[in-house]
Order: structure tokens, then C-alpha cells, then sequence
């Protein structure tokens, strides 16, 4: 009964795998993706890890993958188009190589005696949540700190890399007169060899072009 | 006939095998994030089925660690991906060849 469960997870896994890697379309890949983590999650509950397989549904098959399709979303992107293979010479090497690691492992699975370990049965304490959080929080407390500076360091990271210029700090003041400046200072997007400028007259004008207006104390 | 051990690394092998494929032959470089997500959770479940078999939680905290590094590793490669597409309207990573934005 276990093995038909294992088999027919394991079967959604790979099938779903094979789909992300298959699929041309990247939204398609990542609906893919999704089916790889709930069957991931169903096995988790066959080895007796409830409080991982809720993690994973919650965490992977909703917030990341939310994230993702949102990516895929709002940047629209287009299918893969085909393309003529390169290095063609190369593919009887991949397929000897490839050929000679399924052979090893195929020896491995062979030569090996299997362990006789006893999986962890649905009434034992390992993987429920008071025993995770005990660990969690006493012996491996360090890795957890260490995990939470990370983060931080992630949505420093994130933000300073997704923000739209902003790049003029509202405490720059312009020199009231004809002010020249490049138009990369406005649009970061504008490369460096673009030699237009702006040109403004006074230091509200200049702010409100530069997008850091505000209500002036003087001027 | 109860799985074995060996069933579970199988699997996550077979899984790790098919993510490393996508990132080698994929081109757009969203679809390359998810198969280095695809990898992730093979390792994930060599580490639950290990600590299952062996009755020991730390191999379930590793996965939990794992989780928040790949959450925080999401946030950053996707707002990379951001950034790129914004200054070269592409995701084809054959385009982004140069280390800089």
C-alpha cells in the first residue's frame, strides 16, 4: 500500500520535473514546478514530517512560486524560440559520458547491500513541530540568528537592486542659473554615451525634473 | 512492501539529475531559476528521508534552513532578473554575458 503511495508521488514528481524542464512557455514551467513541491510534500507526510510538508506547501507552492509567476508576469515574457543547436560534435560525447553514469550507478544499486533501517512510523515524536522547535531554538540556535541576518541582508539586496533610479539624494541642491546636467542623472536606464542634458532654471524646477520634489523650506 | 531508504534517494537523485538538465539546456533565465529550485528540494528530500530513517530531527532543521535560504535567494535572484531585463529587455542569458548590468 506504502509502495503504491511512494510510487504513484514519486511517478507526479518526475513527471511534473520532466514538465519544467520540457516546457517552452515559463508560466507552464512553473505550474510544473508547483506540482514537484505538493508531491514533494505528500512523500514528506509518508516519511512522518507533517510540520516540513506544511512548510513546503506554504512556503514553496505559495510564497516563492507566488513570486515567480509574478516575475513571469509582469516582465511578460515570451517563449523560448527554437534555435539551431550549437557544438554539435559534442552530443556522442554527452551521450558516452551519460551512458557511463548510468552504468555506474546501475553497479552501485547492484554491488551495495541495502541498509535495513526502519522508517519513522506516524506515531513517533521526530518530525512533529514541538520537537523541531525544541531543537530549533536550543542547540541550533546559531544557524537560526545566523539565518535571520541573511534574510535582512535579502530584502536590503532585493530592494537595492529593484529600485528605479532614486539615484540623487533630496538633499542636492542645484546652483539657481542654467543648470546643465546629463539625463542619465534622471534616468539611470540611459547609458552613460547618451549626451543629452536637462536643463533647468532654478532648484524647484531642477527637483521636479529629477523626481525628488518636495516642498521647498526655501527658494 | 514498505519503502525503502534507497527508493527516496533514487528519487531525489532522478529529481537533482533533471534540475541540473534545465539549467544546462535552458536559455531564459526565469525558467533556469526553477531548476535550481528543482535541485534544492531533491536535496531537501534526501535530507527528510534520511532523518526519517534514521529517527533524528536535525536532518529536518537542515530543510528548514534550506527553505529560508531558498526564500531569500528568491528575493534576490528575482530582483537580479529585474534589473537585467530593465536595461536589456531580454531574459535570454546568452545576452547577459557581460558582468554588468
Amino acid at each position: 500500500m506504502l509502495a503504491l503511495l511512494f510510487i504513484l508521488f514519486a511517478g507526479m514528481a518526475i513527471g511534473c520535473a520532466l514538465g519544467v524542464v520540457a516546457q517552452r512557455n515559463p508560466l507552464y514551467s512553473a505550474i510544473s514546478l508547483i506540482g514537484v513541491f505538493v508531491s514533494l510534500a505528500c512523500l514528506y507526510v509518508m516519511l512522518a514530517a507533517p510540520f516540513i510538508a506544511a512548510v513546503q506547501v506554504i512556503v514553496y507552492a505559495g510564497a516563492i512560486m507566488v513570486l515567480v509567476v509574478f516575475v513571469i508576469m509582469l516582465l511578460n515574457v515570451e517563449e523560448e524560440e527554437h534555435r539551431r543547436t550549437r557544438l554539435k560534435f559534442l552530443l556522442p560525447v554527452a551521450i558516452g559520458l551519460s551512458a557511463i553514469f548510468i552504468a555506474e550507478v546501475a553497479f552501485i544499486l547492484m554491488t551495495v547491500a541495502p541498509t535495513r533501517v526502519t522508517p519513522a512510523t506516524a506515531g513517533t515524536s521526530v518530525g512533529v513541530t514541538h520537537s523541531i522547535g525544541s531543537q530549533l531554538f536550543t542547540q541550533y540556535l546559531l544557524p537560526f540568528e545566523i539565518t535571520s541576518i541573511l534574510i535582512l541582508m535579502a530584502i536590503v539586496g532585493a530592494m537595492t537592486l529593484a529600485r528605479r533610479g532614486g539615484l540623487l539624494s533630496s538633499a542636492a541642491r542645484v546652483v539657481p542659473g542654467a543648470a546643465q546636467l546629463p539625463l542619465s542623472l534622471v534616468d539611470p536606464a540611459v547609458g552613460h554615451e547618451d549626451t543629452r542634458a536637462i536643463t533647468a532654471e532654478s532648484t524647484a524646477e531642477a527637483a521636479h525634473l529629477l523626481g525628488v520634489d518636495q516642498p521647498s523650506k526655501r527658494d | 512492501m514498505e519503502p525503502q531508504l534507497s527508493w527516496y534517494l533514487a528519487l531525489s537523485a532522478v529529481l537533482f539529475t533533471i534540475g541540473v538538465t534545465g539549467v544546462i539546456i535552458k536559455r531564459n533565465i526565469i525558467a533556469m531559476f526553477m531548476c535550481i529550485e528543482l535541485m534544492l528540494n531533491a536535496v531537501n528530500l534526501t535530507f527528510v528521508a534520511f532523518s526519517s530513517f534514521f529517527q533524528d530531527v536535525t536532518g529536518q532543521l537542515f530543510v528548514f534552513i534550506v527553505m529560508t535560504v531558498a526564500a531569500a535567494e528568491a528575493a534576490v535572484g528575482l530582483g537580479i532578473i529585474i534589473s537585467i531585463f530593465r536595461n536589456r529587455e531580454t531574459l535570454d542569458v546568452d545576452e547577459a554575458s557581460i558582468l554588468k548590468l
